[in-house]
């Protein structure tokens, strides 16, 4: 219902300040508030509710207080100062006289509620007071009054009804007023029974009820006084009094009218006052009358409730029924008190027309009062006002309870005593006082809003005859009537609160008149009331607390309603708290200073957003291996049929292990294995090897003897054939061996050279030249170098090959294993001839297979630095001292010397003079894929050639001829084989030259010819004696011959022209014979000397002019016991001839000795 | 009741600063000792995030940071492939104020501790 209406502002504040007032009324009276709450208890949600709003709206109120109203807000503020001031003085006067005047002990708890009204009340008073002043000048109107008064006396007897409806009505309210106050006490008294008694919401509800047909009757009532004045008038009044009552009509309409303008209202009231004032001195006079008025009225109510039992039945009628009925009812009400009445009239009109008469008795009258009564009214003003408002609504109520009775909540009713319900009816007259209370206050504070009311008040007013019906009609609504309610009885209000305090001595007055038997009910009842307070009141501060709480910072703003409410609850409590709130305030200020200063120092800023966590999603496939695939669950697979692929092997496993082999099979085996020497089976495979090792060697040099002797056998055989035909040929010849030659890589060369190794004496070689004519083998350009053995002439042992002309060769000392070679072309080369064939060029000519040989190691361009610059003619072994002492049986078998490796110094010599001299050195383990740092060494080679040092032998012998001869050139190179460090050079002046190698000067430096001189001769070949080292033979190019002695620089003995004039090749030492030597001329003409025999001449001569031979060579072997000796002669056509020397010319003689010894005696 | 005069100390000393890595490390070895093992149980957690707030506060405290006011913020959620993203800002004097912020994790759960250290001048 309450939020159906449309509230105005005004509206809304005006019930939240009623209920503000009930609360405050309910914190004041500690008993009220019990019943309320008990009320509330009992499951009253509506009250709840409207005290929770309560809260918001006094705030509202109290801030809309202060700003509409400043007046109010000064003379409230000036109240509050004195009441403050008086209140505790008061209260313990007031409780003394109290007790004195009342005997009942709980009257005591009434002095709170006193207490608060209080304030209310000398608002009043004031208000009354300064009214009081402007009233002087209203003496009209209070004339007027007085002339109606006494007309009133006059016709009392007539117009009874007229009186009180017009006038009385006050007075009626008065009385019931009075009435009511005696029922507070009564209520007091019986609170025992009213607790029992009552469902307070039907009382409420009643109330409600009641209350609205209050309104509707007020409504009514305002419609009937006119109607009923105009009633009247038709019917009994004299036109005068008509004219009065018109006059007196049209002055309230006007009254009406203008309440809504503040001053208009103050005055009515003042008058109002002024007269009630009056009266209430009257009264006191006549309290004990009043006594027995109340007691008749008591009896009057009881009476009355009777017949309002008696009419409940009647609901249905028609309102003006009712109307008349309400009438009638006042009238029965006025009629009974018409004596009253009438004995107050009069008293009052006696008093108030002296009071009239002059205006500064009444002033000072007034003051008087009004001293006394602040005393009086400080003390009861709470009372008093609830009591006002009871009387207010006396007056209504009664009349309205007949109506209401009538209605449905007297069904409720009519069980109970009459007693009881007019107690009921009590408490709702206070309740309805409590809410109207604040009311007042504010409609007197606020007048604008009146008007507003006014205007909601007539449809208000037809909702509420709705609700009547409405039990449970909503509080609010009751509420805007009752701002209705009081807006026309609001001249009368202050009347009554005047008379109150007269009415209050009545009423203890009354007490005392009560029965003894009353007095012990009234004792158990008091005794159960403080039962059930401090039940209640245990409850209430359970329950309060919060409320307490939320609303203690507003009392705190120093309001004394609120101080004084706190300090009814519990005075220190309150001062605690406002001390704490001073403590807090203090510091709060003290922080608030503190913070105002730091924050000058502080920087406050944002932080940058910082990321606590990011995790980012994961997606499904993540998820599930995280969950699955790891810990907490175990992944089980069941496996299908068809994936149940099975592996096996169906084959023996095979053996696997490493073998290598090579091709050709130069090792030890054709296939090897790393894993063999773990192997038994192996080992006697290697051993098998090695057997076979040593098979391969034993075969070697087996076969070598045997192809040797079968050679020699069949050589012995052919040469014995030869012999015998060629004997005729050479005289010399024993026999001869004829080398083949006829291969056909050799086929066209001419043989240059021919040489022995002089410790293999078997062993030789021939050096091919090359040759211009073309050959089924590329090898034009290339000299070919063939090493025979002797003993098997059929094919050459070492065929080597190399790129330009080699001028001169030579065996390794020891076996022949090394051929060294100088070159046209400046350099030293050398094979070595263990080299394996596979390693080398093989050709196949027709059926035969053939190795050509490359040089194992060259200078050629690499040592160019230290090489020679031009041709080589010389190569000579250095020998060693042991080497050269040394003459070992020629071995078929390594040596030693073989194996050690070798060690000997090689000289060359070229053109120019220069001697270099070489270290043979050979690497102890050969190399397949080439050296890096010998770029001269074949791949594969093992000996190579080291730069010793180097001699320029030329400057010396030539300084002097030079001029002469030209460029000197150094053709022959012999070291003394008894002494490495002597060398001896052939030049191209017919002399030799001896050096040292170490730079000594070494005696004779030259040898020369006989007749001394300078010759432009050739010395072609040097020979020394293998007998008499220090005798060599040197053979010219101009034919001459010379035996030498190394000490001599003149020769032993010269032959000149024996040769006609025929340049000699070639001078050779017989190797039995020590006085034997053979000459080899250009003109193909071989000589053999004798010394022995004849010192002049050769002994044999033989001229070869079939076939000339080019090249000639003496071998044999003195040592042995089959001596041999022979020539080896290289034809022209390349055929190479080997002739044993006969019997005579190779078993040596010891007179050889002395011969020789006889030549150097005779020439030195 | 609170009297004296004001204090006007609006830095801390050094070594009572709000040093985030030392709370870091505190932060680590609690909840590294508590957690440890721990599956996600919605009905504990609550309980176990307030205790760990709790002796996370207690340790910090116990740190001896002079005049601080602290805030232990710790979440602890189940980790069911969700993404998660949490930051924080504050306003605050960044030259004292300070946080330190540890995150925990294992198979099932995911654990953020943040200790927010906020000078009292």
């Amino acid at each position: 219902m309450h939020s159906d209406k449309k509230l105005t502002k005004e509206d809304t504040w005006r019930p939240a300040d009623l209920r503000r007032y009930i609360r405050e009324e309910e914190r004041g009276d500690f008993r009220k508030r019990d019943e309320s709450e008990r009320k509330h208890h009992r499951g009253d949600s509506i009250e709840k509710r409207t005290r929770d709003q309560e809260k918001e709206y006094r705030r509202e109120k109290d801030n809309i207080r202060e700003r509409t109203d400043e007046n109010v807000k000064d003379r409230y503020s000036e109240r509050r100062k004195e009441g403050s001031r008086d209140r505790r003085e008061e209260r313990d006067k007031d409780r003394e006289k109290r007790r004195e005047r009342d005997r009942q002990g709980d009257v005591n708890k009434y002095v709170d509620d006193y207490r608060e009204n209080k304030d209310r009340r000398r608002d009043r008073e004031e208000r009354h007071d300064r009214e009081r002043d402007k009233e002087r000048s209203r003496d009209k109107e209070k004339e007027r009054v007085r002339d109606r008064e006494k007309y009133y006396e006059e016709e009392k007897g007539r117009r009874r009804e007229e009186r009180d409806k017009e006038r009385s009505r006050d007075k009626e309210k008065e009385r019931v007023r009075e009435k009511e106050k005696y029922y507070d006490e009564e209520k007091d008294r019986r609170r025992e029974e009213r607790d029992k008694e009552r469902s307070r919401d039907k009382e409420k509800e009643r109330a409600r009820e009641r209350e609205k047909y209050y309104d509707e009757e007020k409504d009514r009532r305002r419609e009937e006084r006119d109607k009923e004045r105009s009633r009247d008038k038709e019917r009994e009044r004299a036109r005068e009094r008509e004219k009065y009552y018109e006059e007196e009509k049209d002055r309230r309409r006007e009254e009406r009218d203008k309440e809504k303008s503040r001053d208009k209202e103050k005055e009515r009231v003042r008058e109002k006052e002024k007269y009630y004032e009056e009266e209430k001195d009257r009264r006191r006079e006549e309290r004990d009358k009043e006594r027995r008025r109340e007691e008749r009225d008591r009896e009057h109510r009881n009476e009355r409730e009777r017949r309002r039992n008696e009419p409940s039945g009647e609901e249905g009628r028609d309102r003006i029924e009712k109307y008349e009925r309400n009438q009638r009812d006042r009238h029965q009400e006025r009629e009974r008190h018409k004596d009253e009445y009438e004995v107050k009239r009069s008293e009052k009109e006696r008093r108030e027309r002296p009071a009239d008469r002059t205006h500064s008795e009444l002033n000072e009258e007034r003051d008087y009062r009004e001293e006394r009564r602040k005393d009086k009214d400080e003390r009861e003003r709470r009372h008093k006002d609830r009591r006002n408002y009871d009387d207010k609504q006396k007056p209504d109520s009664d009349s309205r309870e007949h109506q209401d009775l009538r209605k449905s909540s007297e069904e409720v009713l009519d069980h109970r005593s009459d007693r009881e319900r007019t107690e009921r009816d009590k408490y709702k007259d206070r309740r309805y006082q409590e809410e109207r209370d604040p009311e007042r206050n504010d409609r007197d504070k606020a007048k604008t809003k009146k008007s507003a009311s006014e205007t909601s008040h007539s449809h208000k007013t037809t909702i509420e005859t709705e609700i009547t019906s409405d039990q449970d009609a909503a509080e609010p609504e009751y509420e805007d009537d009752f701002e209705k309610l009081d807006y026309e009885e609001d001249f009368e209000e202050m009347d009554e609160s005047a008379n109150d305090s007269e009415e209050e001595r009545q009423l203890s007055e009354e007490k005392e008149e009560l029965s003894d038997k009353r007095r012990e009910e009234i004792k158990a009842i008091q005794r159960a009331m403080d039962e059930e307070n401090e039940r209640m009141g245990t409850a209430q501060s359970r329950q309060s607390p919060i409320r307490e709480e939320e609303d203690r910072p507003k009392w705190s703003r120093g309001s004394e309603k609120n101080q004084s409410k706190t300090s009814q609850r519990g005075k220190f409590i309150n001062f605690v708290a406002a001390k704490q709130r001073e403590i807090n305030k203090k510091v709060a200020t003290q922080q608030k200073k503190r913070s105002t200063e730091l924050l000058r120092l502080i920087d406050l800023d944002f932080s940058v957003t910082s990321s606590l966590l990011d995790l980012p999603p994961v997606n499904e496939y993540d998820m599930y291996i995280r969950n699955f695939g790891t810990a907490n669950t175990k992944q089980a697979y069941v496996q299908c049929n068809e994936d149940n692929a099975d592996r096996d092997i169906q084959t023996e496993e095979i053996e696997l292990c490493e073998k290598w082999t090579q091709h050709p099979p130069e090792h030890y085996g054709a296939c090897g294995d790393p894993n063999l020497t773990q192997d038994p089976q192996n080992r006697t495979v290697n051993e098998i090897n090695f057997d076979s090792k040593r098979l391969t060697a034993f075969l070697l040099s087996a076969s070598q003897v045997m192809v040797v002797l079968l050679e020699e056998d069949q050589a012995e055989r052919e040469s014995l054939r030869k012999l015998q035909s060629q004997t005729d040929t050479l005289s010399f010849s024993d026999g001869s061996l004829q080398l083949n030659t006829k291969l056909p890589f050799l086929y066209g060369r001419s043989i240059s050279l021919i040489h022995f190794s002089q410790v293999q004496r078997h062993t030789m070689m021939s050096v091919h030249k090359p040759t211009t004519k073309p050959s089924a083998v590329r090898l034009d350009s290339c000299t070919v170098i063939c090493i025979w053995n002797i003993w098997e002439p059929s094919k050459p042992q070492k065929i080597l090959v190399y790129e330009s002309e080699v001028l001169c060769c030579c065996f390794s000392p020891g076996k022949a294993i090394l051929v060294f070679a100088g070159t046209s072309v400046g350099s030293v080369v050398l094979w070595d001839l263990r080299e394996q064939a596979c390693n080398h060029y093989r050709i196949t000519i027709g059926e035969d297979e053939w190795t050509l040989r490359q040089p194992s190691f060259s200078t050629d361009a690499v040592m160019a630095g230290s090489g020679h610059l031009s041709s080589v003619t010389s190569v000579e072994v250095v020998p060693s001292a042991i080497a050269g002492g040394l003459r070992p049986e020629v071995p078929l078998l390594a040596s030693e010397e073989e194996s050690t490796g070798l060690s000997f110094q090689l000289a060359s010599l070229d053109e120019s003079g220069v001697l270099n001299f070489w270290v043979v050195v050979e690497l102890p383990k050969a190399n397949e894929s080439g050296s890096q740092t010998d770029l001269g060494l074949r791949p594969g080679g093992k000996v190579k050639l080291l730069h010793s040092s180097s001699l320029l032998t030329t400057e010396r012998v030539s300084q002097r001829e030079a001029t002469k001869t030209g460029p000197l050139q150094t053709l022959q190179l012999k070291f003394l084989p008894s002494d490495s460090n002597h060398f001896f050079i052939g030049t191209n002046m017919g002399i030799v030259s001896h050096g040292t190698s170490h730079g000594l000067r070494a005696l004779p430096k030259f040898y020369r010819f006989h007749e001394g001189g300078v010759r432009p001769v050739d010395v072609n070949s040097i020979s020394f004696s293998p007998f008499r080292q220090h005798l060599f033979l040197v053979g010219c190019g101009d034919g001459s011959i010379r035996l030498h002695v190394v000490s001599y620089e003149q020769p032993l003995t010269e032959w000149n022209n024996l040769t006609a004039g025929e340049p000699v090749v070639s001078v050779q030492w017989a190797q039995t014979r020590s006085t034997v030597f053979c000459v080899l001329d250009a003109a193909s003409n071989f000589h053999i000397w004798d010394l022995l025999k004849n010192e002049t001449e050769p002994v044999v001569t033989e001229r070869i002019n079939a076939d000339r031979v080019t090249a000639m060579a003496t071998f044999g072997d003195s040592g042995q016991q089959n001596t041999y000796s022979g020539v080896a002669l290289a034809h022209e056509s390349g055929k190479i001839e080997i002739q044993y020397f006969t019997k005579n010319l190779t078993v040596p003689s010891p007179a050889e000795d002395e011969k020789l010894e006889c030549l150097m005696k005779e020439a030195f | 009741m609170m009297q004296g005069s004001n204090t006007y100390l609006i830095r801390p000393n050094h070594q009572h600063k709000f040093k985030p890595a030392v709370v870091k490390e505190y932060i680590r070895e609690i909840v590294r000792d508590r957690l440890s093992g721990v599956r996600y149980n919605p009905e504990e957690v609550p309980e176990l995030c307030r205790s760990l707030a709790d002796s996370i506060k207690d340790k910090v405290k116990n740190a001896g940071l002079d005049r601080y006011k602290l805030v232990v913020q710790v979440v602890i959620g189940e980790q069911r492939g969700q993404g998660v993203k949490m930051s924080s800002r504050c306003l605050w004097d960044a030259d004292t104020d300070n946080y330190a912020e540890d995150v925990f994790m294992n198979e099932n759960m995911f654990c953020v501790a943040a200790v927010f250290g906020s000078y009292y001048y």
